[in-house]
């Protein structure tokens, strides 16, 4: 058994833990049983951890977990298409199966809300500021690959939080319609039928909800992130319109006429070579700012100009008078330059 | 990378084991160091012990302080420009070595040590922002494809925190690890935690880990509990040199990182921007009667071939350490590279005997200097680019 543990110390499951009770003396004294261990904590939870089963979309399957959140019937989980079908089921940990109806959904934070017409045997409150910070542990409680079958209790993954941070601003941001504040863990969860899943501290409260499979697109591997408890307690309480607005707030900022900074970049290296500037307009507010041909320009307004594609598609998107931060390469150096975008010139 | 999270949830069965390993591990590291009195974790007559929960609560604060320490440390590098180098998917990773990857400071004026795997697209421009906020372009100076690392050099900086380095040869399997990069994208690093799993992996150049290690922290540091480095993370697999092997391992609880101690002795011609090439002998082995492994091809211009290795040969040994199979094989020839001198022992027909002794003994000696595949096949694409930065 023990050459296979290198891996195991972030995972394993309640099964698994009552055998170690057996083996192994530390934790088979009854009072840290009560008062302090990870199996006190997950045994806790499992009451309100329910499996939640949809409509299956090809290849997909319709599944999922999630936690109650209120005693008459409120239960979390992650918004998804498996909740489009005929029927949503919820089986609870006492394996009873109940119809659940959709409440309410948020498509930005990937949340979903559930009702049942039962009584749940135990919740989980939510606090409505976060309670991790990095390098806390927590126990993430979901059933990946559908493990668990019926009243059989739900794995448990222990990790650390590796990094609390937003996504629209720094993750993923052109992939993927998360937005909001997250935290990311190092327990693999990313994998079918986790995501609704509890994260929890080490002392048993709730501090996330597992998200949805998705990959980062800075560095294309698997994310494994959870939706931080006081970003549930606003879903959970009503706070609808949050999407709503940023939403509206978008579509504004098209509306805006788009400017010019007179910088022409060189295309015939292909789309995803580097912005090497090519001509500067003259009297634009490039030239005025004494750019010139062959800088590169590595970034606008903090974001990475990687190549000439992510240059035409940063540009389109500048309002005319709205400062800009272009940083570009001179040489060995980097140039910082704040310049205002002006009104197209119509040709003549 | 379903198959690897499958089969650990399959494992997990028998994971349980864990929790006394915690209480075991505790005092020994984190808590004596930053927390506690050691032997905390077993209770004394004195002092009630600490719960599991406690316990862990206090290596949180154990890994807090480690993150803050290396933190001065970790530069943010950036690459603009460039190509895949191999279409499709290598371990289902889209797009390689894109985005923002982590480096780390080996001397305070701009020397920065990171993954190869950070330029496998071959970018035209890369720079670095310091934990200081300084953003610099970068120049590539010399690479390791051994260690999956190269040199990075900053001008116009002083005074770069460095960070304090755990000995090798202090490293003890067990012990705390901790991963960081800033591969997702912020500012501050993400971290995770694990254990070193083995020492020695890779022909002794790497270090076994079950932290967590992906494109997200390649070329970041692994840290001990006191966020001493240990070494600088990067994708490897035995079985392959390629540059992005190792990558389809990512966050699976198999990574490795290279061992600092090793730096001092690459570091010297890295500055040099000389390029430290995995070691290739160019044969081809099958199983033999006997002992040793039969020779079934010799690749043209290799190093086999000008030391006059023919086929048929039964390689015997190497360093006169034998060799009865490819893993072997492979596991030998991972400590050498390129342009090292190593001896051979081999049987020979008698029939092929080039003088009496031989023909009497049947063996033969052999030196050798080892080659690089990169001298067979010279226009491989994508294999110069790397070794000078071209900017313009």
């Amino acid at each position: 058994m023990i050459p296979f543990n290198f891996r195991l110390i972030k995972i394993f499951c309640v099964l698994g833990m009552l055998v170690a009770c057996l083996a192994t003396p530390v934790v088979a004294q009854p009072n840290q049983v009560a008062t302090g261990s990870l199996q006190a904590t997950i045994d806790r939870a499992q009451p309100a951890m329910v499996k939640v089963f949809g409509a299956a979309a090809g290849k997909v399957e319709g599944v999922a977990t999630g936690f109650a959140v209120s005693k008459d019937g409120l239960i979390l989980t992650s918004q998804g298409v498996f909740l489009d079908g005929k029927r949503v089921r919820v089986v609870l940990a006492d394996g009873s199966e109940h119809t659940a109806s959709v409440l309410k959904r948020d498509r930005q934070r990937q949340l979903a809300l559930l009702k049942i017409e039962a009584e749940l045997p135990s919740w989980f409150e939510l606090a409505d500021k976060p309670i991790t910070q990095q390098g806390d542990w927590v126990v993430a409680i979901c059933n990946a690959f559908k493990v668990a079958d019926k009243a059989e209790p739900i794995s448990a993954t222990l990790g650390i939080v590796s990094l609390q941070s937003e996504m629209d601003a720094k993750l993923t941001k052109r992939d993927y319609a998360f937005r909001g504040e997250l935290f990311l863990i190092d327990a693999i969860t990313s994998n079918p039928g986790a995501a609704g899943g509890a994260v929890l501290t080490a002392d048993g409260r709730l501090a996330g909800l597992v998200g949805k499979i998705i990959n980062s697109s800075e560095t294309n591997t698997r994310l494994n992130y959870a939706v931080p408890c006081n970003v549930l307690h606003a879903f959970v309480n009503g706070d609808e319109n949050a999407s709503n607005t940023l939403a509206a707030s978008e579509l504004l900022a098209e509306k805006k006429e788009i400017g010019e900074l007179g910088i022409q970049v060189f295309l015939m290296g292909g789309r995803k070579s580097p912005a090497y500037v090519d001509r500067i307009k003259r009297g634009s507010p490039a030239a005025e700012a004494g750019m010139k041909a062959d800088d590169v320009i590595v970034s606008i307004n903090g974001e990475k100009i990687a190549s000439v594609k992510d240059f035409q598609d940063t540009i389109k998107t500048l309002p005319v008078g709205e400062e800009v931060l272009l940083i570009y390469k001179r040489g060995n150096g980097l140039i910082r330059q704040k310049l205002v975008p002006a009104a197209k010139r119509k040709r003549k | 990378m379903i198959t690897f999270l499958n089969n650990k949830i399959n494992a997990a069965l028998v994971g349980s084991w864990m929790i006394g390993w915690l209480w075991l591990l505790n005092p020994v590291d984190a808590i004596a160091q930053k927390a506690a009195p050691a032997n905390q974790g077993r209770s004394s007559a004195e002092a009630a012990p600490l719960s599991q929960i406690q316990s862990l609560q206090l290596t949180s604060q154990a890994f807090r302080a480690a993150t803050k320490r290396v933190m001065p440390s970790l530069v943010s590098i950036e690459s603009f420009g460039g190509s895949s180098v191999k279409a499709g998917r290598i371990g289902g990773i889209r797009k390689q070595g894109e985005g923002n990857t982590t480096g780390v400071v080996i001397s305070p004026d701009g020397y920065i040590l990171t993954s190869t795997f950070n330029f496998i697209r071959e970018a035209s421009v890369v720079t670095v922002k310091t934990s200081q906020g300084d953003e610099r372009v970068a120049q590539i100076l010399g690479r390791d494809d051994t260690r999956k690392i190269c040199l990075l050099k900053i001008d116009d900086v002083a005074g770069l925190s460095v960070p304090e380095m755990q000995p090798a040869e202090d490293v003890k399997v067990g012990q705390w690890a901790i991963s960081l990069g800033v591969g997702y994208g912020d500012q501050t690093p993400a971290i995770s935690m694990g254990i070193i799993s083995a020492k020695n992996r890779v022909g002794g150049r790497a270090i076994q880990t079950d932290a967590n290690i992906s494109p997200a922290n390649y070329g970041g540091p692994l840290v001990d509990i006191q966020g001493r480095l240990i070494g600088i993370c990067v994708p490897m697999n035995p079985q392959s040199q390629a540059v992005a092997a190792g990558v389809e391992w990512y966050d699976s609880g198999i990574g490795f990182a290279v061992p600092v101690d090793d730096f001092a002795k690459i570091i010297a011609r890295l500055k040099d921007g000389q390029r430290v090439l995995p070691a290739f002998i160019g044969i081809e082995t099958g199983p033999a009667e006997g002992d040793g492994m039969e020779i079934n091809g010799v690749s043209p211009d290799s190093a086999a071939a000008k030391a006059g290795v023919i086929k048929g040969d039964i390689l015997l040994a190497i360093n006169d350490q034998p060799i009865n199979d490819m893993l072997r094989l492979r596991q030998i020839l991972n400590r050498f590279e390129a342009g090292q001198e190593i001896s051979i022992s081999i049987k020979r027909e008698v029939a092929k005997a080039e003088d009496k002794a031989e023909a009497k003994t049947g063996l033969k000696k052999i030196k050798l200097v080892l080659g690089s595949v990169i001298d067979l096949t010279p226009k491989e694409p994508g294999e110069q680019q790397v070794d000078k930065p071209k900017v313009r």
